[in-house]
């Protein structure tokens, strides 16, 4: 499965974004964010389903929560950044 | 069974959802933000429910701007260390508690001034803040009820001084919080800091600083969050969260809420001013007690002084007889200065949710007798 990573700035903000999506019946899983992709250090991500990510960045713009780093998840664990 | 009339400095009865909560996150929440497994993030779910409570409850936008702190005390260092700095000029009302008093006096060369009005006189208060709020100000701190008195100061009189002439207010709502309105957007307020354990029930240990403006942290440390940085996050909460959270705290105190929520506050409040009013009327009527009573701006909480009786001998002489109130200076000098009880200290009586008519009697009985005794003895 390939998938996308919505990298948050904190805990709480992962919350916040899955529940944002949610309520737009997006699911959204908070989970720690690959170290490989975390450059600053520890994080959490909230991943949503490739066919997904137009409708959740559209919905997180509305509401004020437009992310800094997307990133795709390959089949094979690899990891790209995506434009936001 | 003891009459518990010490609501004011901690509730001691508490809910029975509070000590479930805090009973079940002891053994099934692990530490928020810091592993992506589910004890974890069972953790973090229970901490944003704890910040959206609070920020439905106190007027808070963005539950990101819920702090949990260890007290109001933590809370109110942080927001004076923010917005106060060496040789910087504070405003305060004649009430406040050290909480206040003693972090701008650890600041180099602070000037603090002291805007004292009448006890239970709010517009004396009012014209007395309007007086001392200056341009040069760097922020003002007001608590929005004594703790000695039950004072319910103009807060939002103040707040609106503060917004028109641009200075930062602090509002320390430990009184306050789950009996009256506080509403950090709608004062405009940079912080607002309330203990978990009084009004809101939680347990001891907890308390919740809201932010409405910029915040320096107190304490540097882990946040699970840009580890790789060396200085703390700029966001809230994780700036002002360093090191292990009290997970089980925060689940009490949400349970507490919840209890507050559920009641409504306007409702303990009316209780508590009801038990109050009784006990008052009472007391006013034993010779030699002096009752500091004020009107519609006093909350479920009194002081007296029991002529001839050094208050805390009154105090101990109550807790023989299974009253439990609190005597002295209450940790604040400056009220008791204010008021002109600096010499005599108070005993003072305070109510919660749970308190009981018979309560109020017991205790006018139990200083009835005291009182008698004084006046035998002098």
């Amino acid at each position: 499965m390939v998938y996308y990573l919505i990298i948050c700035r904190s805990l709480t903000y992962a919350q916040r974004t899955a529940q944002v999506l949610e309520r737009v019946g997006i699911p959204g899983y908070v989970q720690r964010s690959p170290k490989l992709i975390s450059k600053e250090g520890c994080g959490y991500c909230v991943r949503v389903a490739e066919r997904r990510l137009t409708d959740a960045l559209t919905v997180l713009r509305r509401e004020g929560m437009a992310p800094k780093q997307v990133f795709l998840q390959t089949a094979e664990g690899e990891y790209s950044e995506v434009k936001a | 069974m003891t009459v518990y009339l010490d609501s004011a400095a901690t509730t001691l009865e508490k809910p029975q959802s509070v000590p479930r909560a805090v009973a079940w996150a002891m053994t099934h929440l692990a530490s928020p933000g810091r592993g992506g497994h589910a004890p974890g993030m069972r953790a973090g779910e229970l901490m944003l429910r704890m910040r959206e409570r609070a920020a439905a409850m106190f007027g808070v936008g963005d539950p990101e701007r819920v702090v949990l702190t260890y007290n109001a005390t933590h809370g109110l260092n942080i927001a004076i260390r923010s917005l106060v700095p060496p040789g910087g000029t504070a405003v305060i009302s004649g009430y406040e508690h050290n909480a206040v008093t003693r972090p701008l006096w650890a600041i180099p060369e602070v000037k603090v001034r002291v805007a004292a009005g009448p006890l239970f006189d709010g517009d004396g208060v009012y014209a007395a803040f309007a007086r001392e709020i200056t341009p040069d100000v760097d922020a003002v701190i007001c608590n929005h009820v004594s703790n000695v008195f039950g004072f319910i100061q103009p807060v939002d009189r103040i707040a609106r001084l503060c917004r028109d002439r641009g200075v930062p207010l602090i509002v320390d709502a430990s009184q306050s919080a789950g009996t009256l309105p506080v509403d950090l957007e709608g004062w405009g307020a940079a912080f607002v800091a309330m203990p978990g354990h009084k009004g809101l029930y939680g347990p001891q240990g907890t308390g919740l600083l809201l932010c409405g403006g910029e915040a320096q942290p107190l304490l540097y440390g882990g946040t699970g969050s840009l580890s790789v940085r060396q200085d703390m996050p700029e966001f809230l909460p994780d700036r002002l969260e360093a090191g292990t959270h009290n997970v089980c705290g925060a689940a009490g105190l949400l349970a507490g809420m919840e209890f507050v929520a559920r009641t409504g506050a306007a409702r303990i409040h009316a209780r508590e001013r009801a038990l109050n009013g009784r006990l008052m009327d009472r007391l006013e009527r034993i010779p030699g007690v002096t009752v500091f009573r004020g009107g519609e701006n006093q909350s479920g909480l009194c002081s007296i002084v029991v002529g001839g009786l050094d208050c805390e001998e009154a105090g101990e002489a109550l807790a023989r007889r299974d009253i439990a109130v609190r005597s002295g200076l209450h940790c604040a000098p400056l009220a008791h200065r204010t008021a002109g009880t600096q010499d005599t200290g108070t005993i003072r009586l305070s109510f919660s949710a749970f308190s009981r008519p018979e309560h109020a009697d017991r205790a006018a009985e139990a200083v009835r007798a005291l009182a008698g005794q004084a006046a035998g003895r002098g």
